[in-house]
């Protein structure tokens, strides 16, 4: 089955499956088999920010005053974060687009996407104001083997369904033999079941993997520090926590079996293996912490307090996708970080404002009568 | 059980009780259970206090709770999300992880 970009059969789109079903043709959202992905579409909207709105000029000063460990802890995080945005600014589009079979998840798609621009974005911004040369910093993402080793554990899964994807397109089902890579078998259930553990590792990228170095950035406003940086992060950190529900959505969604009957056989099957996947990347996330603080710790947090968020934010993730808590941490050891992580307190344009409880209030057309009994007309 | 409802009939002044494990509190309809819990000393975690996020997930061990608009985060049966929900009726909760 190749993929066209204007699918020319007729069919319901309802009745599709979210992901390997037909390929979507008309983009239209009056009609949404998952109407979660369109409200999802309409907040990720009213979030719009651009980071120059943010002023930097004071960071560039306590950047320099910064002691050299603190430098390394913020610097660190940046390109870590940047590590994640490049990836998560290209690859929901380029892994799920082919495979996609809902105009409304399309759409979600490809708004998320965009959205991981902006912090990509972002980052240029913040590291052009902080130091004269920024090739420094980008340069060594690729070659620091710290970030590397992460940018491996990110990225296999995605790469691992685009190429079964793009050999599916190509020769179809059956078992191909791929020079240097062996026999490869294409099937319903084994691209089915790459695109679960896809979406798995998505979820622990966006929702554990950025939560160190958000606790870093804040921990430095804490002291009035580079608090332009923490308005960024801030900003940042509320998309990501609709990213997250997105993904939290497809993978509730494809365990219940009410989208698609063979994907909650699948993802039965995987439960171990997403499991495995949130512990692993928490150990990792640990072990970062303490790259992180190995020439001197900063006020507020060390390794130790760093380590134990991670497992209480990793116990929080799994029981929202119905996974039992793995670690036994159950208190929030640097609880004021939710202050920071909350989206009231960001700041918005007043019309922004206005927009997003506009969405929330919308008109029901469908009234009738009885539904204005109350009202004295 | 949770539901999601429109605007119910305002029924300011009901109070109903919150049980979790061995403690016991009062709140009423007039704002979600987070920020009351809060203010009782409970420390529930939270993130957009919006309804989209799922961080303030807990246990719905028994009772009623409605929802003034229906929250993005995916709610699991026997859940709730404590910064949008409205308590209307006695109801126990518990922390997932207990
Ligand atoms: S705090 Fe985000 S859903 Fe309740
Ligand atoms: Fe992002
Ligand atoms: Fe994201």
């Amino acid at each position: 089955m190749s993929y066209s970009t204007f699918n020319r059969k007729q069919f319901d789109s309802m009745k599709e499956p979210m992901f390997f079903g037909e390929n979507v043709n008309v983009a239209r959202y009056d009609q949404q088999k998952h109407p979660i992905f369109e409200k999802l579409i309409e907040k990720q909207l009213s979030f719009f920010w651009r980071p120059e709105e943010v002023d930097l000029s004071s960071d560039r000063k306590d950047f320099q005053r910064l002691a050299e460990h603190e430098q390394h802890i913020f610097l660190s995080n940046l390109k870590y974060q940047t590590l994640l945005d490049s990836v998560q600014g290209r690859s929901p589009n380029v892994a799920l687009l082919p495979i996609v079979s809902l105009p409304e998840l399309e759409t979600w798609i490809e708004t998320w996407s965009f959205s991981e621009t902006i912090h990509s974005r972002s980052y240029t911004h913040i590291i052009r104001n902080i130091v004269n040369d920024p090739t420094v910093i980008f340069d060594d993402i690729t070659v620091n083997t710290e970030i590397t080793k992460r940018a491996d554990s990110v990225s296999v899964y995605y790469d691992r369904l685009i190429e079964m994807v793009s050999l599916y397109n190509t020769l179809g089902m059956g078992t191909h033999h791929i020079p240097g890579k062996g026999n490869v078998e294409i099937s319903m259930p084994t691209l089915k079941k790459a695109l679960y553990l896809t979406i798995a590792s998505v979820n622990v990228l966006e929702a554990i993997r950025f939560y160190v170095s958000f606790a870093c950035s804040f921990a430095f406003a804490e002291r009035t520090l580079m608090e332009g940086n923490a308005k960024i992060i801030k900003l940042i950190a509320r998309d990501e926590a609709l990213h997250l529900t997105g993904t939290q959505h497809m993978l509730n969604l494809m365990a219940s079996g009410k989208d698609d009957p063979e994907m909650a056989v699948i993802a039965a099957e995987c439960q171990e293996e997403v499991r495995n996947i949130f512990i692993e990347a928490a150990e990792q996330e640990k072990e970062w912490a303490s790259y992180l603080f190995k020439d001197g710790s900063m006020i507020g947090l060390n390794a130790q307090i760093l380590g134990q968020y991670v497992e209480y934010i990793t116990n929080v993730r799994m029981q929202a996708v119905g996974l039992d808590a793995c670690f036994g941490t159950k208190h929030n050891p640097i609880p004021w970080i939710n202050a920071w992580l909350v989206s009231d307190n960001v700041q918005v344009a007043p019309q922004e404002a206005e927009i997003s409880s506009y969405l929330v209030g919308q008109t029901d057309n469908n009234l009738d009568d009885s539904d204005f009994d109350d009202f004295d007309l | 059980m949770t539901s999601t409802s429109k605007q119910g009939t305002p029924s300011k002044d009901q109070v109903h009780r919150v049980l979790l494990g061995k403690q016991q509190f009062l709140v009423t309809e007039d704002e979600p259970l987070l920020p009351q819990l809060e203010r009782a000393g409970i420390h529930i975690e939270y993130q957009c206090r919006e309804g989209y996020c799922s961080s303030c997930s807990i246990k719905l061990l028994w009772g009623q709770v409605e929802y003034p608009f229906e929250p993005l985060a995916w709610v699991h049966s026997g859940y709730m999300l404590a910064c949008c929900a409205i308590v209307k009726s006695d109801i126990e909760i518990a922390f997932f992880h207990e």
